[in-house]
């Protein structure tokens, strides 16, 4: 059997907020990504998906956060002890990254061949000819009408949707092993957010990449992935195949299923998660979502950290009272 | 009864002299007690039409009625007593409250104003509108950085009724907050409807359109391509764009 591509365990990461406080972030972070698979990840705002990206290119130090432990394994190489010449060997060229934000996504006083050829040259050397053709071709993969113009185009000449392609594009200049796209469509329409989910499969497929894909819509990810991983509040509370996702045996991921609008009548009773997510650094001791569950006991409050439990192939779930709930 | 509609109205922005014609010739009717969808993609015109609607914007051509009564009036828009009538709750809750208010004084704000009310009775009364919206006493006196988008957003809407207006224009309310917020809000929504409001709703995200609309007009580059009950454009789109908007709803090909 070969090793998954990466080894997430127990990962934990704080902020430093003051010299002295600490806080944490991300609490227990647990699952492996697996050569070519992709990957969904989904959790409310704060769930510290964001974080969890961040970590895996090694982009957590500008923000003042650092892994306090657990362990980070990108294909046989401890990222959490990675220096930042290690990093310049994996950032951009085995892991890529396709940000948040698609309208400030490319530097805005660079034309794009620029950007481009920054992602293209971080590989073997190749002269400007190479490079222009090099970046035309990428521009060809993302499905970029008129190459030879956008090349030469500033970001806001072009689309959200467009631009997003070209971060994109830069992502997989190196081909890499794992691309890491957090929520890649936020602010994006529908039908763009339709073709961005295609070529994303499609490069996939191509590539053989694995992505990971972030998200707080479970819809699209359960459409799309493989695979899906529930963060509640800086934990795993789920991980699953999307075709299990009816089976779920989480109370969190279940109320997200069912609160979706597209199940119910028009105007007819939505089915709401009640109550806010906890705020960080105010995490109750036990399980997080005990005080939004249906199904709380008092055996969920218990003071220490609920791991998960394999409930089947591929399907582990922090929840305690799983087997009481689903009979 | 119709209690917006409009005829004929058109935008046209002028920037380095360059002509965009934002909304073109549209008519749309917004019928008492119901609520109307507004869907396309971004710069099909949507956000603008909405603020023609509720006045912020001045049409470059053709008119708005409120109960068959022209808005306008030479350079302004809803003059006294019916500027109450229309309210709209923006899109982005980040940006729409003032980061140096806490939300009751916000909301207290517009109750004082409009309904010439004290100090004492306005924040009453706020407090009363915050507390239908799921905004309990803690939390309405908080500032807005400490409260979450969906809260955020919910606190926009109590700002808005709180001038008791007959038409709410919602520009895309739940664009920008997670999916258990969103249900949160498509609740209030639906118990506002209720209670009688007749809300415009603006949105690319054609589930929750399909979830409160009784009517829907789909825009695409500036006009209207199809209008028609919302059980009619959904089960039978006619026009090829909807046809496209539909299908890109994720998890719709879960359903079919």
């Amino acid at each position: 059997m070969t090793q998954p591509l990466v080894v997430i365990d127990h990962l934990k990461i704080d902020v430093r907020v003051t010299k002295a406080r600490r806080l944490a972030i991300v609490d227990s972070a647990t699952f492996n990504i697996e050569r070519g698979q992709f990957i969904g990840l989904i959790g409310e705002s704060g769930s510290g998906k964001t974080m969890l990206c961040r970590s895996l290119v090694g982009t957590l130090e500008r923000r003042g956060a650092y892994i306090s432990g657990g362990t980070l394994n990108f294909d046989g190489i401890d990222l959490v002890a990675a220096s930042q010449k290690d990093w310049r060997g994996i950032r951009g060229k085995r892991i890529g990254y396709v940000p948040q934000s698609a309208l400030a996504g490319p530097n805005p006083v660079m034309t794009i061949g620029a950007q481009l050829s920054e992602a293209i040259r971080q590989g073997e050397k190749m002269d400007s000819k190479q490079v222009h053709n090099r970046a035309i071709e990428l521009l060809n993969i993302v499905k970029i009408h008129r190459p030879e113009l956008v090349i030469r185009q500033y970001p806001y000449e072009l689309s959200g949707g467009m631009r997003q392609r070209v971060m994109i594009a830069c992502a997989i200049a190196q081909e890499p092993q794992l691309i890491v796209a957090d929520e890649p469509t936020t602010g994006l329409d529908v039908t763009v957010q339709a073709e961005i989910m295609d070529l994303l499969q499609e490069i996939r497929k191509d590539l053989n990449t694995a992505i990971i894909l972030v998200s707080h819509d479970l819809l699209l990810i359960n459409e799309i992935c493989d695979d899906i991983v529930v963060m509640h509040a800086g934990v795993t509370v789920e991980k699953l195949r999307s075709s299990q996702i009816k089976d779920t045996r989480h109370p969190y991921t279940q109320a997200l299923y069912n609160s979706r609008i597209d199940i119910v009548e028009p105007r007819g009773k939505l089915v709401t998660i009640k109550g806010q997510p906890p705020t960080v650094g105010a995490w109750p001791s036990g399980c997080r979502f005990a005080g939004r569950c249906d199904f709380v006991k008092d055996s969920c409050s218990v003071e220490k950290e609920i791991p998960l439990i394999t409930v089947g192939d591929n399907h582990g779930t922090a929840c305690l009272q799983y087997s009481e709930i689903w009979k | 009864m119709n209690l917006l509609e409009a005829f004929n109205v058109s935008v046209t922005f002028k920037s380095f002299g360059y002509e965009v014609q934002a909304v073109k010739d549209v008519n749309f009717v917004l019928p008492l007690g119901s609520v109307v969808g507004v869907v396309g993609e971004s710069g099909s015109g949507k956000s603008t039409f909405a603020r023609v609607l509720s006045g912020i914007q001045l049409p470059t051509a053709g008119h708005v009625n409120y109960m068959g009564q022209g808005i306008q009036n030479g350079k302004t828009t809803y003059e006294g007593e019916l500027r109450k009538a229309v309210q709209m709750v923006f899109q982005d809750p980040y940006s729409s409250l003032n980061p140096r208010m806490r939300i009751i004084n916000a909301v207290a704000e517009a109750v004082k104003i409009h309904q010439q009310l004290g100090k004492e009775e306005s924040i009453d009364i706020a407090r009363k509108l915050l507390a239908r919206m799921g905004i309990s006493g803690i939390d309405a006196q908080k500032y807005p950085s400490s409260l979450s988008g969906g809260q955020r957003q919910r606190a926009s809407v109590a700002r808005a009724l709180s001038v008791q207006p007959k038409v709410l224009v919602a520009d895309e309310p739940t664009s920008a907050i997670d999916q258990s917020a969103q249900s949160q809000l498509l609740e209030l929504f639906n118990e506002l409807i209720k209670d009688g409001l007749s809300i415009v709703l603006v949105s690319h995200d054609l589930g929750v359109i399909r979830y409160l609309a009784d009517n829907v007009y789909v825009m695409q580059n500036g006009s209207f391509v199809e209008n028609g009950s919302a059980s009619d454009i959904f089960q039978n789109p006619s026009n090829e764009y909807t046809r496209k908007l539909i299908s890109s709803i994720p998890g719709h090909k879960l359903n079919s």
